[in-house]
């Protein structure tokens, strides 16, 4: 009989493409989880594995999920002497538990799936991750240009020479100097409105 | 501020991972990292954002992290190994008192409260009452089954009467989530750390109606964890950190630092919310304010082994740990008040005397023992008035004294109102280092 398996993931694409996966191989019918209440899904699944992304607050639900099995779920491997397999599974931010006591050795195959997808996604947020910093740099530096311009009456190459040196006296980025500079400023208008 | 933002580049010393949530008393943290106090106590640390206390768990036992701002009952589950695999861990400084709510309903919120003021009552002895009646036990939220917001909770609802499991039940809900699903019905309250108690109330989705301070003045809050063996592989580094720790702490406490600190923690890459909502709990952040973060006044950064004690007993009070843990050598081998006082001992700052201290016996202001000059603390008072004494606890302390003999009482509401507000405090057992204001030792 194929493992039943709770699917929660926050990345519709990378839920669906792990769904597929598994199906496909057979060894695993796969539901996937939206409901915010997630015991009671838990509850209406029965599943005996739970494969949640770690970048969820949810995880803190699923902890507490004694309430349907009477033993409570088996975080990751614990009680088995794989660590390894563990630490790969936390790099690429994904988690299971098991909740029905399956043999490890018939999660695996799954689990590396799950790995493995995980791996790839993160890859590619990691770049849009880089891309968006890029552009929220951009903003708060117009933003802080702006403050000064309107504030201390600067050209605007004044202001960017302004921040530029801000920066090289303070040896840090000129990121965080104009996150900060932005931040302190925003905070002091609104201080200043009743 | 200029003077205190000013960084010196030292960025030696031994990396040091630390993670946190997105919550007010992950200030100090955060304060020591931007303000470079770590980096001038000569730890390279960094800090983690993470979306669960699951996470926090999780990447201390394999190893991802190196310590976390925690609240202490899941850092005994970890050295326990209670919840997936074990990890040895000490907690060398305590980080916050204080800053949780009990938020319900507003409906409910007002029935309670009507009632208290109506009828003389305590607040958990109101929602007892208003419970009276109900088929199924009330739906609350907490973050964690190893939480601060589980144990304090279930000790103010014990002093009404209630039970969990009988007449309410736990569920964990994420902080980010409570609001929602206090809208939605699936709960109907929850214990929640700051600032999303403020963050609901602000959205309209329920009352607070308790802070941490109603269950227990200036209660222990997050404490600071590290990996055993990191601790012994970088002793220099872990004092460091206690110091620069207790350096932001003073920061943070000072009130004329609130709207600075507010700001800083309001960023996306810590808690990404309304800082006016952060600033209704720091010191000093709001003009009323009834629900507040103590970092550093009231010895808050001393890793007191009573408050140790007082965790640990409450999890076995709620078979959260098995009865054969020797608690007294747990709370001293994870508590280390003699790593706190070689590190901070450079700051030139009062350290009390003591490792224990009597909870629960103050009302009012008190001058603790400290050297080199005694240390102002806040009353420390419990909702029901018991006290707390280690010194009069015996080890071999058995630690179950659940409310009632479950089965056999009458639920709340048709019973006697007086049952288990002057309780007999009978059969001794119970009473051992705990003299309960409420409910019956269970028969054993």
């Amino acid at each position: 009989m194929p493992l039943t398996i709770l699917l929660i993931d926050s990345d519709d694409s990378r839920a669906r493409a792990l769904e597929e996966k598994l199906s496909e191989s057979g060894f695993a019918q796969v539901t996937r989880a939206q409901d915010p209440d997630l015991a009671a899904a838990v509850e209406r699944a029965r599943p005996d594995l739970v494969i949640i992304d770690m970048a969820l607050p949810d995880r803190d639900a699923l902890e507490d999920i004694r309430i349907v099995s009477a033993a409570s779920p088996v975080v990751m491997f614990a009680g088995t002497d794989d660590p390894a397999f563990a630490r790969e599974a936390i790099a690429a931010g994904v988690c299971s538990y098991n909740l029905s006591g399956v043999a490890l050795q018939d999660l695996r195959p799954i689990m590396a799936s799950a790995i493995a997808l995980f791996q790839r996604y993160r890859h590619v947020e990691t770049e849009l991750a880089a891309a968006k910093a890029l552009l929220e740099e951009r903003r708060l530096i117009e933003r802080a240009k702006a403050i000064l311009m309107q504030g201390r009456k600067m050209t605007e190459p004044e202001a960017y020479r302004w921040l530029q040196k801000k920066a090289m006296n303070e040896s840090r980025k000129l990121a965080q100097i104009v996150a900060e500079f932005v931040a302190e400023q925003e905070a002091v208008q609104r201080e200043s409105k009743p | 501020m200029s003077e205190v933002v000013a960084l010196k580049s030292r960025r030696s010393g031994p990396k040091l991972r630390i993670g946190f949530l997105r919550l007010t008393d992950s200030a100090p943290a955060i304060l020591a990292q931007e303000f470079g106090y770590f980096a001038e106590e000569g730890v390279d640390a960094e800090l983690l954002e993470e979306p669960s206390w699951a996470n926090i768990a999780d990447k201390l036992a394999y190893g991802f992290l190196d310590a976390a701002v925690i609240v202490p009952p899941l850092a005994f589950a970890i050295e326990l190994g209670l919840r997936g695999v074990s990890q040895k861990l000490i907690i060398p400084c305590n980080i916050s008192l204080g800053g949780n709510t009990v938020t319900l309903s507003r409906q409910l919120a007002a029935q309670v409260r009507d009632l208290a003021s109506r009828d003389g009552l305590s607040l958990p002895r109101a929602l007892a009452a208003c419970l009276a009646g109900r088929d199924a036990p009330l739906p609350l939220g907490i973050v964690h089954a190893y939480s601060t917001h589980n144990l304090l909770l279930r000790y103010w609802l014990a002093t009404g009467g209630l039970e969990a499991g009988r007449d309410v039940r736990l569920s964990v809900v994420p902080p980010a989530h409570a609001a929602l699903a206090l809208q939605s019905g699936q709960i109907a309250g929850f214990c929640v750390g700051a600032p999303w108690g403020e963050i609901a109330a602000r959205a309209g989705a329920g009352a607070t109606i308790a802070t941490s301070d109603d269950i227990w003045r200036n209660a222990p809050e997050k404490a600071f964890a590290v990996r055993a063996r990191w601790a012994e592989e970088n002793p220099e580094g872990l004092k460091g950190a206690v110091r620069a720790l207790a350096r932001a702490a003073q920061f943070c406490d000072a009130p004329e630092n609130a709207s600075y600190t507010g700001a800083l923690l309001s960023r996306q890459k810590y808690l990404g919310v309304d800082s006016h909502a952060i600033l209704s709990s720091l010191p000093g952040g709001a003009i009323h304010q009834d629900n507040l973060s103590c970092f550093w006044h009231c010895a808050a950064t001393f890793p007191w082994r009573s408050h140790a004690l007082w965790f640990l007993r409450q999890m076995a009070r709620w078979d959260l740990i098995g009865g054969e843990v020797e608690l007294g050598a747990l709370a001293a081998r994870v508590y280390r008040t003699d790593l706190y006082r070689a590190a901070v001992a450079p700051l030139g700052i009062s350290v009390p005397l003591a490792d224990s201290k009597t909870e629960g016996a103050h009302d009012t202001e008190w001058q603790l023992d400290a050297a080199p000059t005694p240390i102002s603390m806040g009353p420390d008072r419990f909702c029901d008035r018991a006290v707390f004494d280690t010194a009069r606890a015996p080890a071999a302390f058995l630690g179950r004294r659940a409310l009632h003999a479950l089965k056999d009482q009458k639920g709340p509401g048709q019973q006697n109102p007086k049952i288990g507000a002057q309780g007999p405090h009978g059969s001794g057992e119970g009473l051992i280092g705990m003299q309960p204001g409420a409910g019956h030792p269970r028969g054993r």
